[in-house]
């Protein structure tokens, strides 16, 4: 079987480089991105199982960036990965498929990964 | 009380009503002597004590802007009141609106700003009076998710709008959208109950069914085919019927031009004029200085006596000299001269009038200039050379025209 690809969409370096270790480590295939812009122009170009999505970043902070990826493409599940938990009073933030809390422990975020991945494998 | 945010959808081209849509979106076209067809749905909000207003709009909006700026701005922003136009912002995205719910879903940030409990959907082409605190009412002692108000209608206007099938406590069980054979109403087999195009949603169920419509590729992201019906399986959706109690039930689509013009003529019969044009329930619009109407002159010749008014709307600022007006209605400014007869027709703004014409069965846009002895409505052979002429051979004038 292929591997699930995803896109890990983070401003700090040091998130993106942690996330594409232990992702790649659970067997998944990886994209990065620093920004909205860059990951609407990935999804553009690339096949993508999911995408994990920080929300405040320059050029286009995750919550914009919602819209056009739905826009773009709206089969592609959406894991909110922010530090922040009050961005769930937004609207767009309604339109991901999850909202996981940013922690340096992993284990909710993999776990949420694999759900998320197991209900869009059962609905097509 | 609940906070309810009322968001006026003004965005349709209206090619329907075309040539008087060339120059402005439906909502701003002129009806009933000095309103515009938005003031209609507008009032309702302001008579109903909602005053938190958006309007949406997109194409051709010059024209409704400058008209809300110049009649809505006397709602009082420091108590909260307020219409505000919104153009489509392509902050979600970055397309035109793609149907009535798209229009919403890209309107979110507004709805997010103000953090209404209820949000009501409203049609800004629609001519009727409605108080929307009962339809609130309704939703809220049903405990509904969604209330659609309805209206009955021969089973014969089937094809023009969506029907609705309801239980008999007003649940709302099936939608059809212009079916040739309907559903009609139980224990009324000539009736059916038509969607009106007004919804009051719970804020929070509006947005994550927008959020799923969006998600979807099969569908004209709107509220009537796509978003309301794909809603039966998940939540409670109530029919508030607009039709019989104690209330008025006039209701009309101005979508057309036969619409158009026959709702403007239902002004002038006093059933359906005491519903509209009732001081109870004031229309607002602009106010605007000018003299009142005067008519003038006395003379008759062939039979007519001319300097005379019948069964008519003339609005501020006519000046009729010894003309003969029958079954029309004059916004401001219309003048015309001696020995000209207005028959049937509705003439808009600033529309000068030679001596000795005859005008029958026209609408006629703002500032046009006919000049002496024209003959307009007694030949459509002829008529059809020069103007448009509607299904039904109602003659229209183009605005500024020029002969």
């Amino acid at each position: 079987m292929a591997k699930e690809t995803i896109l890990i969409v983070d401003d700090e370096k040091n998130i993106l480089d942690l996330y594409d270790q232990e992702l790649q480590d659970e067997g998944y295939s990886t994209f990065l991105a620093q920004n909205g812009k860059e990951c609407l122009e990935i999804i553009k170009n690339e096949a993508l199982d999911l995408i994990v999505l920080d929300i405040r970043m320059p050029k286009m902070d995750g919550l914009e960036a919602i819209g056009n990826i739905i826009d773009i493409n709206n089969k592609i599940p959406i894991i909110i990965n922010s530090a922040y938990s009050n961005y769930k009073d937004d609207f767009m933030s309604w339109a991901a498929d999850a909202y996981v809390v940013k922690s340096y422990n992993l284990d909710e975020l993999k776990k949420t990964i694999k759900e998320v991945l197991q209900k869009k494998k059962s609905s097509v | 009380m609940k906070k309810v945010l009322a968001m006026i959808l003004a965005g349709g081209k209206g090619e329907r009503l075309y040539p008087l849509t060339r120059d402005r979106a439906k909502p701003a076209v002129p009806f009933g002597g000095t309103y515009r067809i938005i003031d209609f749905t507008l009032s309702n909000c302001v008579n109903s004590n909602l005053r938190k207003i958006y309007v949406l709009t997109q194409y051709k909006s010059l024209s409704l802007d400058r008209h809300i700026q110049k009649s809505w701005s006397f709602l009082n922003n420091r108590v909260g009141e307020y219409v505000y136009l919104t153009h489509a912002q392509q902050r979600i995205n970055e397309n035109w609106y793609k149907g009535t719910a798209d229009a919403i879903y890209q309107n979110f940030y507004t709805i997010q700003e103000e953090k209404p409990d209820l949000v009501l959907i409203l049609s800004g082409d629609h001519i009727y009076r409605m108080d929307y605190r009962e339809l609130i009412d309704s939703h809220l002692r049903n405990n509904a998710d969604l209330t659609v108000s309805t209206i009955e209608f021969d089973k014969n206007h089937s094809k023009e709008f969506g029907v609705i099938e309801t239980n008999n406590k007003n649940r709302i069980t099936g939608f059809q959208e212009k079916p040739a054979r309907p559903k009609t109403i139980e224990g009324k087999p000539e009736s059916i109950l038509v969607n009106m195009g007004i919804y009051l949603f719970n804020t929070d169920i509006l947005i994550k069914r927008l959020i799923e419509n969006a998600k979807k590729t099969d569908t004209n992201h709107d509220f009537g085919k796509n978003v309301i019906p794909a809603m039966l399986k998940t939540d409670k959706i109530y029919s508030y019927s607009f039709s019989g109690r104690n209330r008025t039930n006039y209701w009309r689509d101005v979508g057309t031009i036969e619409a158009y013009y026959e709702a403007n003529m239902d002004l002038l019969k006093n059933t359906e004029s005491d519903s509209l044009l009732n001081s109870n329930w004031p229309n607002y619009t602009a106010e605007e200085q000018a003299p009142p109407a005067r008519i003038t002159g006395r003379k008759s010749r062939d039979n007519i006596q001319y300097g005379t008014v019948v069964n008519s709307i003339i609005s501020r600022g006519c000046d009729l000299d010894n003309s003969a007006v029958k079954d029309s209605i004059l916004s401001p400014h219309v003048t015309a001269g001696e020995y000209s007869t207005i028959e049937s027709s509705i003439l808009l703004d600033n529309i000068k009038i030679g001596k000795e014409c005859s005008i029958k069965n026209a609408i006629i846009d703002k500032g046009a200039v006919i000049p002496d002895g024209t003959v307009i409505g007694y030949d459509n052979k002829k008529d059809a050379g020069l103007y448009t002429i509607s299904e039904s051979g109602i003659v229209v004038i183009p605005k500024n025209t020029e002969f």
